[in-house]
C-alpha cells in the first residue's frame, strides 16, 4: 500500500505550494484515478507518490509518503524506484535515447538496477508480454508511433517490477489511435491486479478502469469517491473537469424528460461506451 | 628520414586487406578523396620547396621540382593517407553503440557510456527540431529569404528555443532516466557484448606486438 | 466569387524519405469558412496546411491565393495572410516575457506603437493570458504555452488563421476557451482552419469537416453529413469514430446529431 500522510509539497523557486495537505491510499492492485484541471496538482502529486519529488526536483516536502506504512523519507531516489514507478504524458521523453531496438529499452530499468542477467531477461519479456507488444521488440523505438512508443514506456516501468504503477495522463499528447492503444493496454494491466496512480483529462478512460477517483483543485483533494459515483457527480464541471461522455449525455437528456434520458442511457449502452 | 615502403606496407596488411575484408574498401577511397587538397598542396609545397634539393626535375619560372623534394612529398603523402585511413576504417566498421558498450564491459563508468550513446542519438532528433523551430518562426514573418543583415537578426529567435527547449526536455528526461534507477551507484548488468573470438583477439595481440617491433626498430635506426 | 484558399490537385512528395505525403489533393475555402480537417496520423493534414503558407511547395500542382499562384510569395509574405499555429509551442517560444513572445509575429509584419500594443492586449485577452504579460513562459504550464502560442498568431491580425491540433494537452476551460477564439475569429470574418482528432470539438465548433487518409480527401461535409450514420465506414477507414452524440442519436433514429445540443433538440422533436 502506497501512503500519502498529510503532504504539502512546494517546488523549489515557488511561493506557493502545489500540493496542500493530501492525504490518500493506494492499495495494492487498485487501480486509482485522478482528475482535476490544469495546474490542478495531479502531475505535483505524481510526482511526489513516485518520490521524484522531492529527490530529484527539490523543493519542499511536508508530511510523510509511506510504502507499506514505513517511511520513505531516508531511502534514495532507486530505492524508491523499484517500488513506485512513473510515467508521463511525453513519449519521446521518457525514452532512455541510448536503446536502438525496445528490448533493450525496456531492459534499461533492470539493468540500471544490476539485477542479474537472467533475471533482466525474464522481466523485459514479462513486460513485452503485459503490454502485448512482443512483435515491437527489434524494432527501433525512435521510429514508433507515440501511442507505441508509450507502450514502451510502460513496459519499461513494470520491468522494474515495482509495487505501484503512477501514470500521469498517459494519453495527453497522444491522436485517437494511440489513445485506444494505451487505454486498452492499462485496462489490461488493470484486469491482472496491476496497482495503478491513473492522472487523466480523459474521464471515459477513469471511468472504463478506476475503482475509485479522487479530484483535486488548487492543490487539495476535494472529492472522493467511487469512480461511478464521483464521475457522474454535477459538481465535477465546476472544477473544470469534463465528465465521461456517457455522464454528460444522459445528464443534458434529462433536461428534455426522464424518459429521454432512459432512452439515451440505453443507447449508450448498446452502442458501448 | 625513412622511406615511403614500410609506411605503403603498414597501409596495406592494417588498412587495405581488413577494410577489403569488411567491404568498406570503396567508401574508404571515396572519404580519402577528402583529403585531396590538403594533399595536394602538401605535395605542392614540398615538391617544389624542399630545402636540399639538388636533382633538379622541372622547372617553372622562379620555382623548381626537385627529385628530393618529390621523395620527401610521397613520404609524407603515404604517412598521412595511413593514418587518414586507420581512422577512417576504425570508424567505417564500428558502430558506436557497440563501441560503447564493450567499453563499459571494460569498465568504464554506465553514466560516461550513457554519455557516450545518448550524444549520437541526440544528433538526428534535434536536427529535426531544428527544422521545427524554423518553420515555426518563418510563419511568424521571420525573413529567411532576404538580406543578410536581416537575416542576421533572426538568430534569436532561431536559436533561442533549441536552447530553451532542450533546457525544458532535460528536466523532464532526467526524471525519467531517475525514475528508472539511473542513480543507482556501481555496476549495471549489461545485456550482451560484440562478438569476439580467439581469432579476433589473437589478431589485436599481434597487431600490438608489431606495433611495439616496428618503434623499436626504428628507434634503432631502421629505415625502410 | 473566388475562393480564397485553394489547393489544385496537389502532390506533395517528401525528398528526403521519398513519402508521397499528398498524392493529389483538391480544396477550395472560401473567405470566412470555418473548416475542421481530421484524419489518423500520416494522412496528411499537416502537409497540408504547410502549403496555405508557402512553408511546403507542392511537388505538382498549385496553391492558390484569392485566384493566384502563391509559387513566387516568399513565406514572411505569406504569413501577413496566413497565421500558422503550430502544435508544439515549445518549438518557437523564444522571448523571456509573454508579452515580448506575443509582439514578435506583429512587429515582423511591420505593426507599432498603438495598433502593436492593441494587437498583442487582444490577443492576450483572448487567450486568458492578460495578467501573465511579464511573466516567463517557461513559468507558464504547458497548457498554458500553448494558449501562448495560440496569442502569438493572433497578434498577427491574419485573415486566415490555421490551428494545428490546437486542444491537445488542454483541460476542459482551455478547450472552452479555445472554442470562443476560434468563434470570435469568425465573427470577424476571419477563415479558420483547425486539424484535430477531437471529434467533438470539430462537430461543436467547426461548418465544414474535411477528412483525409494516405494524401487524398475522402469526404468532405457539414459535421451533419460526415458524422451521419452513411458517413461512419469512411471515418472508420481513417481510424476515427463520431462523437458519443451521433452515435446515439443514429442509433435513437433521430437523424444526424452530431453534437449534444442537437441531439437534445432532435429529443425535444421526438417527445412531442
Amino acid at each position: 500500500m502506497l501512503t500519502l500522510a498529510s503532504v504539502s509539497y512546494r517546488y523549489a523557486g515557488a511561493t506557493r505550494p502545489s500540493l496542500r495537505d493530501v492525504t490518500l491510499e493506494l492499495a495494492d492492485g487498485e487501480v486509482l484515478g485522478v482528475v482535476g484541471a490544469s495546474e490542478a496538482g495531479k502531475s505535483t502529486l505524481c510526482l511526489v507518490a513516485s518520490g521524484l519529488a522531492p529527490r530529484t526536483i527539490g523543493g519542499t516536502l511536508v508530511g510523510r509518503v509511506l510504502l507499506d506504512g514505513e517511511d520513505t523519507a531516508g531511502r534514495p531516489m532507486h530505492a524508491v524506484a523499484t517500488e513506485v514507478a512513473i510515467g508521463f504524458q511525453n513519449p519521446g521523453t521518457q525514452l532512455s535515447g541510448v536503446a536502438t531496438t525496445v528490448y533493450e529499452e525496456v531492459a534499461f530499468g533492470p539493468m540500471n538496477l544490476g539485477v542479474p542477467r537472467p533475471e533482466v531477461l525474464r522481466r523485459t519479456e514479462t513486460a513485452l508480454d503485459a503490454l502485448a507488444i512482443g512483435e515491437l521488440a527489434s524494432r527501433d523505438p525512435d521510429r514508433l508511433s507515440g501511442g507505441q512508443q508509450q507502450l514502451v514506456a510502460i513496459a519499461g516501468l513494470l520491468a522494474l517490477a515495482p509495487r505501484h504503477l503512477v501514470l500521469d495522463e498517459p494519453t495527453a499528447q497522444l491522436d485517437p489511435a494511440g489513445t485506444r492503444l494505451v487505454s486498452v493496454a492499462i485496462g489490461r494491466l488493470a484486469a491482472a491486479g496491476t496497482s495503478i496512480l491513473l492522472a487523466e483529462q480523459k474521464t471515459d478512460l477513469l471511468a472504463a478502469v478506476c475503482g475509485r477517483v479522487v479530484a483535486l483543485a488548487d492543490g487539495g483533494i476535494v472529492m472522493e469517491g467511487a469512480a461511478g459515483t464521483l464521475l457522474a457527480d454535477p459538481r465535477l464541471a465546476e472544477l473544470g473537469v469534463a465528465p465521461p461522455s456517457a455522464v454528460r449525455l444522459e445528464h443534458a437528456a434529462r433536461s428534455v424528460s426522464a424518459a429521454a434520458a432512459a432512452s439515451v442511457a440505453r443507447s449508450i449502452g448498446a452502442v458501448g461506451e | 628520414m625513412g622511406g615511403i615502403w614500410g609506411p605503403l606496407a603498414l597501409a596495406l596488411v592494417a588498412i587495405v586487406l581488413p577494410a577489403a575484408a569488411a567491404r568498406v574498401l570503396r567508401r574508404l577511397g571515396r572519404t580519402s578523396l577528402l583529403l585531396s587538397l590538403p594533399i595536394a598542396i602538401s605535395l605542392l609545397v614540398n615538391l617544389f620547396f624542399f630545402p636540399g634539393g639538388h636533382q633538379v626535375l622541372l622547372r617553372l619560372g622562379p620555382v623548381t621540382a626537385t627529385a628530393e623534394g618529390l621523395a620527401f612529398a610521397l613520404e609524407i603523402l603515404v604517412r598521412i593517407m595511413a593514418i587518414a585511413g586507420a581512422i577512417t576504417l576504425f570508424y567505417l566498421t564500428t558502430r558506436p553503440h557497440d563501441f560503447v558498450v564493450d567499453l563499459e564491459r571494460r569498465g568504464i563508468s554506465p553514466r560516461a557510456a550513457f554519455v557516450a550513446n545518448a550524444s549520437v542519438q541526440t544528433v538526428p532528433a534535434m536536427v529535426e527540431r531544428a527544422g521545427q523551430i524554423t518553420a515555426a518562426q518563418r510563419a511568424r514573418g521571420l525573413d529567411t529569404e532576404g538580406s543578410v543583415w536581416r537575416r542576421a537578426r533572426g538568430i534569436l529567435p532561431l536559436v533561442g528555443p533549441v536552447i530553451l527547449g532542450s533546457i525544458a526536455e532535460v528536466e523532464e528526461r532526467t526524471m525519467a532516466l531517475e525514475a528508472r534507477g539511473f542513480t543507482r551507484p556501481g555496476r549495471r548488468t549489461l545485456l550482451w557484448s560484440p562478438p569476439d573470438s580467439g581469432r579476433e583477439r589473437l589478431a589485436r595481440w599481434a597487431l600490438v606486438v608489431a606495433l611495439l617491433v616496428v618503434v623499436v626498430a626504428r628507434l634503432a635506426g631502421w629505415t625502410a | 466569387m473566388t475562393d480564397f484558399l485553394a489547393l489544385e490537385d496537389v502532390v506533395h512528395v517528401y525528398r528526403e524519405t521519398g513519402v508521397r505525403a499528398l498524392d493529389g489533393v483538391t480544396l477550395r475555402i472560401g473567405a470566412g469558412e470555418l473548416v475542421a480537417i481530421i484524419g489518423q496520423n500520416g494522412s496528411g493534414k499537416s502537409t497540408l496546411v504547410r502549403h496555405l503558407d508557402g512553408l511546403l511547395r507542392p511537388t505538382s500542382g498549385r496553391v492558390l491565393l484569392d485566384g493566384r499562384d502563391i509559387g513566387s510569395m516568399s513565406v514572411a509574405r505569406l504569413a501577413r495572410v496566413v497565421g500558422l499555429v503550430f502544435q508544439d509551442p515549445d518549438r518557437q517560444i523564444f522571448a523571456g516575457s509573454v508579452r515580448a513572445e506575443v509582439e514578435y509575429g506583429p512587429r515582423n509584419l511591420g505593426m507599432r506603437g498603438d495598433r502593436l500594443r492593441d494587437a498583442v492586449a487582444g490577443a492576450l485577452d483572448a487567450v486568458g493570458l492578460e495578467g501573465e504579460a511579464k511573466s516567463n513562459p517557461y513559468d507558464l504550464g504547458a497548457s498554458r504555452r500553448k494558449l501562448l502560442a495560440l496569442a502569438s498568431i493572433l497578434a498577427m491580425q491574419t485573415p486566415a488563421l490555421v490551428l494545428d491540433e490546437p486542444t491537445t494537452g488542454q483541460d476542459a476551460r482551455g478547450v472552452e476557451r479555445i472554442r470562443r477564439v476560434v468563434q470570435a475569429a469568425h465573427a470577424v470574418g476571419r477563415t479558420v482552419i483547425g486539424i484535430s482528432h477531437d471529434m467533438r470539438f470539430v462537430a461543436e465548433t467547426f461548418e465544414r469537416v474535411v477528412v483525409m487518409r494516405t494524401g487524398r480527401i475522402i469526404a468532405d461535409g457539414t459535421p451533419d453529413e460526415v458524422y451521419a450514420a452513411a458517413g461512419w465506414e469512411t471515418l472508420a477507414s481513417t481510424f476515427l469514430e463520431p462523437p458519443l452524440a451521433a452515435r446515439v442519436g443514429a442509433h435513437l433514429g433521430l437523424g444526424a446529431t452530431p453534437t449534444e445540443e442537437r441531439l437534445l433538440g432532435a429529443l425535444r422533436n421526438a417527445a412531442q
